[in-house]
């Protein structure tokens, strides 16, 4: 291997968020008297970031021996940055950055696809206001996603948490003239801040049983038994809250689907490949601990159960194209909780990273739609595969790799999750599993024929359309590739290939490495699967859709359920209006009445009365001041000798 | 070595060279500008040569950071001196580079005006590195008359005038007050030098409680006229309204700072064995000024006045850790005082500097003329609103961390009555700084108030002083390890 990884290693991943950050920075303040309002910046930025990743990959190489991770202290780079220590006293918080298999998993996610959203985005927001700013807050967000995934300390860890959660804030509200995308805005953060809540519990009581915020530190503490299991339980369950909020699972994955209010690369970026994975990340990291609180895997599990399912149902009916890939997105991210509630942490990462290439595919795919046609409800489009060739052929590839049809990336980790749900959890949970990768299979076929095939319903938005400028279809062809190759990751060869001695399961630490071998009967079975979901799609949605609009009669109360997203909203709103509104009014009035009016008021009365009383003692004159002296000795005197 | 009188002394003068700089370059200063017709020079020369001396001690107090070693067993040169060295000499540099426009502008006779800032600088070194009664006394009085003139400079201000003569008269009656507690301990321990004062308490009982307790009170009554506590503080607003506002940060910065340097060598060194006798005198000015302090200043109406006030109050926290300095702790707190110092002197610099560009701007100084600031001069009402928000300890600004700091050490030494206090009255603080905050961003500016900016080295150092507001405030490791190690060189 190269020498370069001397200087350029693991130890320098802070070069990471650093690089974005400056960008940041300098965007942010001198974007008017920069050309392009700075945009470049952006994508040198990005550009860096991969290259510093790569480096990271060469260094990392070396600590990996017989398919096992060693760490060692070449992945640790740290200083102390809040000391204070005293003779009964220490409170450290170290700035620090680990790197493993994990967060190389997560690198690879996020720089590749930063830099495709970030030139696509070149093209999808040219001549719009903002332009810059734009740029500005996408670097913010790929900073605090670096540094998420590379701190070595729960402290920065959260700092970075809020930091994605700001970024994604801004983004969803970019366009805030828009009503909606401001409500969307402050949605998707009161939601996640619920969950963030839940995190910073969390970090609180892992500090108060190892006093240490190191990861490490913590894992090493937990799984040694250091910890008691009730306690230990309590906090586990606490950072999943965090993940629930920020990964959008039920009961909080509401903010997800209105979050796509924002411009649809930002979308790509934080809403598919990289922010709503944190959680998983944040369980990845955690995996070890939560080998030994099994309760809290098992919430882990069903909860990631439940969301998969009931996202998936609710991406069938959903008519805003950018809405059913955000279902699909939470459905997805239950797949991959699904995987760590049964120990499948190497299944779950696989399943991030090429999730992160199909969705964001998907997504940006759905971006040159809407680019072209203004229109972003399935109701009028249709027939675009003239008009947009390799939009739509991009998209096609994504669905496929989506709805887990052979060769393409979806199909390998998705397998690999079910192979593993299969040989742990009850035969239940492998059958809604597989029941809704059928589901996936059904939406993404609709969604492509009602998009891309049958004849424009739209007629001045289809005769307008056009295929996008190579800056988008770029990004989508090479995205495209990757949906399509990166699942032979999976196979030992291709793993050798790029220097470790094994596939996806040997990259990411496990305690039982499984060598990987393709399970015919297994694959045929999810293969059959998936392609009847497929047919299912094509037999209701081909055409004119005639049969889908006549199965909508079966039931209308189970339509209007899943088009109303299960009464959810409806019922999150009623208790914010009744319950928090009503106790709120309560507080409010003691507030205002007894605290505001009686104390503080009055407190600050008595305290200006006396202030002024007291500004009276300074009249301005020598004497008056050498009496104040001579007064002062006198009564300390008379204290002290009356003392002794 | 050398033999003088039969006693073995350390006469290496390299450990007083910066001050002997710092001497040499103000009398070239006030030289110079004596002659400045007849020599034909131009009216930069005393602000450069002041400049270049100032730049000198540092570089020199630099070099002897490591230094521990004694002069003539009156001076030691260890980490506490030099960390007081550094920052006496960065608070005169950051200073007159940051309001020489002013001082160029309503300071009468500025070649002497920038000698006395010099010399004031050495006697405040010399009161944190003596280790020895009367050369700390000789040093007080340097600093002292050097700003008893300095007061007095304001250019057509009869307040300065005023403000001068009440703070001589004042000081002398506190002067005397020092000089004669500083007898009754010689009286009591037969010593000057402090680690023999120190022996000699710790020995046991003197047999003569009554002159050392009163030598207490009395040495107490003269360092709290300097450190401006209750009830010796009356002198401080008047003289901080009259006199040039960089007099005023000064006064407020390295006065202070020097005040504390010699509370913290005298009751962390010499009069530590008695510490029970004088913990609940300190304790009852600590209360009593950060009441005082905090209460009168929501009634004021002049900005100067307020930053007095505000400035008895901070003095208020700090003597609050010098009692903590006596409950066995004293490394802790010696070095949480040190980091509140450092932090309050930057934040203070902030806003001092910040109020003389306003001055030179407007010549106004009454708080309601900030009104609409934020519209006018957004940066510096930025500026403002940062120190201010730093002095009330908002977070994330240094105020914020070096407070906490100094709670948690007077909380750790099992004072958490007086921290109560100091909480409390920090809070009513807020009230008071957000006054000049509402001014600038609730009120539109006066008709025809027009957009302006300050000079380049305006905005250099408030840029500077606000880049370690917030530096310091998110990172205070540096100066918390600095503190730390100032304050080792103590105990």
């Amino acid at each position: 291997m190269p020498d370069i990884s001397v200087t350029i290693g693991m130890q320098q991943a802070w070069l990471l968020p650093a690089m974005p950050v400056v960008a940041f920075l300098i965007i942010s303040f001198f974007r008017k008297l920069l050309p392009r309002e700075g945009d470049f910046l952006a994508i040198i930025g990005m550009l860096g970031i991969l290259l510093v990743t790569l480096f990271i990959i060469i260094d990392f190489q070396g600590f990996f021996h017989d398919g096992e991770f060693h760490p060692g202290e070449a992945n640790v780079y740290a200083f102390d940055w809040v000391r204070i220590s005293a003779d009964n006293f220490l409170f450290l918080i170290e700035f620090s950055t680990y790197i493993d298999a994990i967060s190389v998993v997560m690198l690879i996610a996020i720089s590749i696809v930063g830099l495709m959203v970030a030139i696509y985005s070149m093209g999808y927001m040219q001549g719009e206001d903002r332009y810059g700013w734009y740029f500005a807050v996408l670097s913010l967000f790929v900073a605090a996603m670096l540094l998420l995934v590379t701190s070595g300390s729960l402290v920065w860890m959260y700092l970075a948490w809020e930091g994605v959660g700001l970024a994604s804030y801004l983004l969803i509200g970019h366009y805030w003239e828009r009503q909606s995308a401001a409500e969307a805005a402050k949605k998707a953060f009161i939601t996640t801040r619920i969950g963030d809540v839940g995190l910073l519990i969390g970090i609180i009581l892992l500090w108060k049983a190892t006093g240490s915020f190191d990861i490490q530190t913590i894992i090493a503490a937990a799984t040694s038994g250091q910890i008691g299991e009730t306690y230990l339980t309590i906090a586990m369950l606490a950072l999943f809250a965090g993940a629930v909020g920020k990964s959008a699972q039920f009961p909080l994955h509401v903010w997800l689907p209105d979050a796509m209010e924002g411009p649809t690369p930002a979308s790509a970026l934080i809403h598919a490949a990289t922010m709503v994975v944190a959680g998983v990340y944040l369980i990845a990291r955690f995996s070890p601990v939560y080998e030994v609180v099994l309760v809290a895997r098992d919430v882990i599990l069903y909860t990631g159960l439940l969301t998969a399912f009931l996202a998936a149902t609710m991406g069938l009916v959903t008519s805003d194209i950018k809405r059913v890939l955000a279902f699909s997105t939470i459905s997805q991210l239950g797949f991959m909780f699904v995987a760590l509630g049964v120990g499948a942490v190497g299944a779950a990462m696989f399943h991030v990273l090429t999730h992160a290439f199909f969705k964001a595919l998907l997504f940006l795919g759905s971006g040159s739609v809407i680019h072209a046609t203004g229109r972003q409800e399935v109701e009028y489009l249709g027939g675009l595969r003239h008009k947009q060739p390799v939009t739509a052929a991009t998209f096609i590839i994504g669905s496929l790799a989506l709805a887990g049809i052979p060769i393409f990336a979806g199909f390998w980790s998705k397998d690999e999750i079910l192979h593993a749900v299969s040989g742990y959890a009850s035969p239940f949970v492998y059958i809604v599993l597989a029941g809704t990768a059928l589901l996936t299979a059904i939406y993404t076929t609709r969604l492509v024929l009602l998009t891309f095939f049958g004849s424009p319903r739209d007629r001045s938005a289809f005769d307008h359309a056009h295929e996008s400028p190579s800056s988008m279809t770029g990004p989508l062809l090479l995205l495209g590739l990757l949906a399509t190759v990166s699942g032979f990751f999976v196979f030992d060869a291709v793993g050798e290939l790029f220097g470790f001695s094994g596939g996806i399961g040997y990259l990411v630490y496990l305690h039982h490495p499984h060598a990987f071998h393709i399970d015919w009967a297994f694959a045929s079975i999810a293969t059959v699967s998936s392609l009847t979901g497929v047919i299912i799609g094509w037999v209701y949605w081909h055409g004119g859709a005639e049969r889908a609009i006549k199965a909508r009669t079966w039931s209308p109360d189970l339509h209007a359920l899943l088009v109303n997203r299960y009464y959810l909203d409806e019922l999150y709103q009623g208790i914010v209006n009744k319950v928090v509104l009503g106790l709120a009014g309560i507080v409010a009035w003691f507030d205002k009445k007894i605290i505001n009016e009686t104390g503080v008021d009055g407190g600050a009365q008595f305290i200006g009365y006396f202030g002024y009383r007291l500004k009276f003692l300074q009249t301005g004159k020598i004497p008056n001041y050498a009496l104040g002296i001579a007064t002062g000795i006198l009564v300390l005197s008379v204290m002290v000798l009356a003392r002794a | 070595m050398t033999d003088i009188f039969g006693q073995t002394l350390n006469l290496n003068y390299v450990l007083l060279l910066p001050e002997i700089v710092l001497l040499i370059f103000s009398m070239l200063v006030i030289g110079i500008d004596a002659f400045k017709r007849q020599l034909n020079i131009s009216g930069n020369v005393p602000v450069g040569l002041a400049l270049a001396g100032l730049v000198v001690a540092l570089t020199l107090s630099i070099l002897q950071v490591n230094m521990d070693e004694d002069f003539a067993r009156l001076i030691q040169v260890d980490s506490f001196t030099s960390f007081f060295r550094i920052l006496f000499i960065a608070i005169t540099l950051v200073l007159i580079v940051g309001s020489h426009e002013y001082i160029e502008k309503s300071v009468s006779h500025v070649g002497e005006f920038y000698g006395l800032l010099l010399l004031a600088t050495v006697g405040a070194m010399l009161m944190a590195s003596a280790r020895e009664l009367l050369t700390a006394y000789l040093a007080i009085e340097l600093l002292s008359f050097s700003l008893y003139i300095a007061v007095s400079l304001a250019r057509s201000d009869r307040r300065s005038g005023e403000a001068s003569l009440k703070y001589v008269l004042l000081g002398g009656v506190a002067s005397a007050s020092l000089l004669y507690g500083l007898s009754m301990i010689y009286g009591v321990t037969g010593a000057t030098q402090y680690h023999e004062i120190s022996a000699v308490l710790s020995a046991g009982d003197t047999g003569l409680t009554t002159p050392l307790l009163l030598g207490l009170v009395l040495i107490i009554v003269g360092l709290g006229f300097k450190a401006s506590a209750v009830p010796f503080h009356m002198w401080t607003p008047d003289a901080y309204e009259g006199a040039p506002i960089p007099v005023t940060a000064f006064l407020s910065a390295t006065s202070k700072a020097a005040t504390i340097a010699l509370f913290l060598r005298w009751f962390g060194g010499p009069l530590l064995p008695i510490a029970s006798d004088w913990q609940f005198i300190l304790s009852g000015v600590a209360v009593a000024t950060m009441v005082v302090g905090n209460l009168v200043a929501l009634q004021q109406v002049n900005i100067k006045r307020l930053l007095a006030y505000s400035s008895i109050g901070q003095m208020g926290y700090m003597l609050m850790a010098i009692v903590a300095v006596g409950s066995g702790f004293g490394s802790d707190a010696t070095s949480a005082v040190l980091v509140h110092l450092a932090g309050y002197i930057i934040t203070n610099l902030l806003v001092f500097i910040s109020v003389t560009h306003f001055f030179n701007q407007t010549g106004q100084e009454e708080i309601t003329s900030f009104k609409g600031l934020a519209q006018s001069n957004p940066y510096l009402a930025l500026m403002i609103t940062a120190g201010l928000f730093s002095l009330a300890g908002m977070p994330l600004l240094v105020g914020f961390f070096t407070k906490f700091i100094l709670f948690q050490a007077v909380v750790s030494a099992g004072h958490l009555g007086l921290v109560t206090v100091a909480v409390v009255a920090s809070t009513v603080s807020l009230y008071y700084y957000l006054m000049v905050v509402r001014q600038m961003y609730l009120y539109e500016p006066e008709d025809g108030t027009e957009q302006w900016r300050l000079s380049l080295t305006g905005y250099v150092t408030t840029l500077a002083l606000f880049v370690s507001l917030v530096v310091f405030g998110l990172w205070g490791t540096p100066l918390y390890a600095a503190a730390d190690a100032a304050a080792a060189g103590m105990f």
